[in-house]
């Protein structure tokens, strides 16, 4: 497999912003045809996808990002600049792409798979889990055009998630969806992820960005500002977001801009953070009661005299902090002034399915002196446990019903 | 301010915008970025969408007969009914046949019915794969939007899908001339190549019309009232004989490609002659010529359908 999975370079797109569009010949000849501007969605852009990467794309509306990821399933043509793709390439810009409502849900499924590149053999293989997670096995010969509109999202939905192709480019519309199929697509492009498939996405929410993507490239009026790790682009982007506005509905994004307190000049560090089962295997994915594992590698000077090292769990979304401790809380010295592991061990994993962001920070024991501060770096996703009953909230309580005996009536 | 004109609808690439809205210098001109397919690419790409082509024709069936209680059968009872008509129109109301001077190998006169049919399927086939074709690029737009795949299996699809209605019809043909008239010459055995050479020729046209027609849907009006005049201008309902005593329109209706495509098929088979190798060949010409012709156009204004259907 070749290193690069997309290359872009020099890539310009325009549209033609019709001011008048004659689409039959009558309107050509009395109006002396279109007349048009050209608009530059895109300017210029080279953009490396390295093979197995997961490239999100971040900029403003109408910054390109959309035009970018169709010049890349070369739904659209570039007027200038090449563009080079290893891989077979499934792009999911939106839900139900090519269903048909005369049609019924399983000649569509078979439909919509060979539109998003799969095969019949892949799209066969893999029906019976479509179905499953479609819930409407029941529905599977009758025409689309008698659904729902949830039953038409849920089958849309679970199309979009089975396939299976070297690079998958995804659009917003796939976090439309509900919670729950919110969960199931980062679940699935975690997965593809593990695999080492390519995925570029892009998405106006910072936390999906943050929590899935290993690269990150924000595009700004069609050129790209920034590329590299997701870490420092947001930063970049969330600082000129600040710059660009005071305005009210732009806080939360500036509260949860920075990336921590500054750190000195790197005494300590972390260089490595791994999500490990029970059995110490690494792991994107748990299940609530699962045992859990956060691992931490970090490097000490000598210098360094005293070291606290802290962890902070959120729910993504709406960002509420589950928990967080450090080692100065929990009463376990590090030895100083050398490099270390700590791992953070949870036997019963309570939390209930969700994506969670971890942040993790090295600092002195007064938390003044802070030596790297990772915020809300990682992710880690958590499956329902199919085996607990099922409730809903943010953790799982490991409480039980019983009958009291009834009282009796006078 | 830059404005097209013209009939010939498709734009010129961008050489140098006079105007840009958001104020950015034009990249350079002369350099031409399009990622050019030689005609070995598209076709190895058009095989490597074969599953994708085979869903679309299932679908264009399907759609087109769901609901109706005959389903396929509509597809018969149509051309069945027309032969039907002129049978009846020629038999009680003219009281002439417009086929002459035709007879068998074996010299018996053939049935008028069962003649007329045979150059009806074979001409409903072509006719059908141009007329549909106009409108497949423009009718795929939700897709064209959402994902790639080679442009020009819409219009090829359309020309499978009236293939498939092809041969039901010509299995029908097939089984009321082996009724009516006994077993075909071994000459039956030049059928894959006559419709092979009309599929050719109806792809040529359809990649041409089907591109057009996103410029200028008028396209679609235009052909559907010019299939009805070269329905005319090609001998279906009568034979080239019947109008021998005229020279110059014989020598006009051996130029219409459909000529050579209807004549073979009678005659291979109801006639149970050999096809009409000169006419044939013509066509076979004219279908390369047309297919060079459509994949050219077709190859370079694919890349602006998208953005305009």
């Amino acid at each position: 497999m070749p290193e690069t999975a997309i290359s872009c370079s020099g890539v310009w797109k325009s549209y033609r912003m019709y001011h008048q569009r004659a689409h039959t010949l009558k309107e050509k000849v009395l109006s002396g045809g279109n007349r048009y501007d050209h608009f530059w969605a895109l300017r210029g852009v080279d953009l490396e996808v390295p093979a197995g990467s997961t490239m999100g794309i971040i900029g403003a509306n109408g910054s390109g990002k959309s035009t970018l990821l169709k010049v890349m399933a070369r739904i659209l043509e570039p007027n200038r600049g090449s563009l080079e793709v290893h891989g077979s390439v499934s792009p999911l810009l939106e839900l139900g792409t090519g269903f048909h409502p005369e049609l019924t849900g399983r000649e569509n499924v078979f439909l919509a798979g060979s539109l998003l590149g799969q095969t019949r053999r892949d799209v066969a293989s893999r029906y019976d889990e479509i179905v499953d997670f479609a819930g409407i096995a029941a529905f599977m010969d009758v025409p689309v055009k008698n659904y729902s509109s949830g039953m038409y999202a849920r089958l849309a939905f679970s199309v979009a998630i089975s396939v299976d192709p070297e690079i998958l480019i995804v659009d917003e519309v796939l976090s439309v969806g509900d919670a729950g199929f919110q969960l199931r697509c980062h679940e699935r492009i975690g997965r593809l992820r593990a695999e080492g498939r390519t995925i570029v996405m892009v998405s106006h929410s910072i936390d999906t960005i943050r929590a899935l993507c290993t690269r990150a490239c924000w595009i700004d009026e069609g050129v790209v500002r920034e590329h590299g790790v997701p870490r420092d682009v947001i930063a970049s982007y969330q600082d000129q977001v600040r710059t660009d506005s005071a305005e009210d509905g732009h806080r939360r994004a500036v509260a949860h801009a920075g990336t921590g307190p500054a750190p000195e000049a790197a005494a300590a560090e972390i260089t490595d953070v791994a999500f490990c089962a029970g059995d110490g295997t690494a792991a994107v994915t748990f299940h609530t009661g699962d045992a859990f594992v956060i691992r931490l590698h970090y490097r000490c000077d000598a210098a360094v005299g005293d070291l606290v090292c802290g962890i902070a769990v959120y729910r993504s979304g709406d960002l509420v902090h589950v928990f967080g401790q450090n080692t100065g809380q929990a009463e376990v010295p590090l030895p100083p002034a050398e490099d270390g592991i700590v791992e953070f061990r949870v036997d019963r994993l309570p939390l209930l399915a969700g994506l969670y962001l971890l942040t993790v920070a090295l600092h002195d024991s007064t938390g003044v002196k802070v030596y790297d501060w990772r915020e809300q770096e990682y992710s880690f996703l958590v499956s329902e446990n199919l085996a607990l009953p099922a409730g809903d909230g943010l953790v799982h309580v490991d409480g039980h019903w019983t009958q009291a005996p009834a009282p009796v009536r006078s | 301010m830059k404005s097209e004109t013209g009939l010939a609808g498709p734009p010129r690439p961008i050489a140098s915008p006079s105007s840009q809205v958001n104020g950015t210098p034009p990249p350079a001109a002369g350099e031409s970025p399009r990622i050019r397919q030689g005609p070995v690419a598209a076709v190895t790409e058009l095989w490597g969408a074969r599953e994708l082509t085979a869903n679309l024709v299932r679908r264009d069936l399907k759609v087109r007969h769901r609901g109706s209680f005959l389903g396929m059968l509509w597809s018969l009872a149509t051309p069945l009914l027309i032969v039907a008509l002129y049978w009846f129109i020629f038999t009680f109301i003219f009281k002439q046949s417009p086929v002459v001077d035709v007879a068998r190998a074996d010299g018996q006169k053939p049935i008028f019915a069962i003649y007329f049919f045979a150059g009806l399927t074979i001409w409903n086939f072509f006719s059908t794969s141009v007329g549909a074709s106009t409108g497949s690029v423009t009718g795929a737009g939700y897709l064209l939007n959402k994902v790639y795949f080679p442009r020009a299996i819409l219009p090829l699809s359309t020309v499978l899908s009236s293939l498939v209605t092809f041969a039901f019809e010509g299995a029908v043909l097939l089984a009321a001339a082996v009724i009516s008239l006994g077993v075909p010459s071994v000459y039956l055995l030049w059928t894959p190549l006559i419709v092979g050479i009309a599929a050719l020729l109806a792809f040529g046209f359809a990649l041409l019309l089907s591109a057009v027609t996103v410029f200028l849907r008028d396209v679609a009006h235009f052909v559907g009232v010019f299939m009805q005049l070269w329905f005319w201008g090609t001998p279906v309902l009568y034979s080239l004989q019947f109008v021998a005593g005229r020279p110059g329109l014989v020598r006009l209706l051996k130029l219409n490609p459909a000529t050579g495509l209807v004549v073979s098929f009678r005659n291979v088979a109801v006639l149970d002659h050999p096809p009409a190798l000169r006419l044939l060949a013509y066509d076979a010409g004219f279908a390369v010529v047309m297919l060079v012709i459509g994949a050219w156009a077709f190859g370079r204004w694919q890349r602006m359908f998208s953005e305009i259907v």
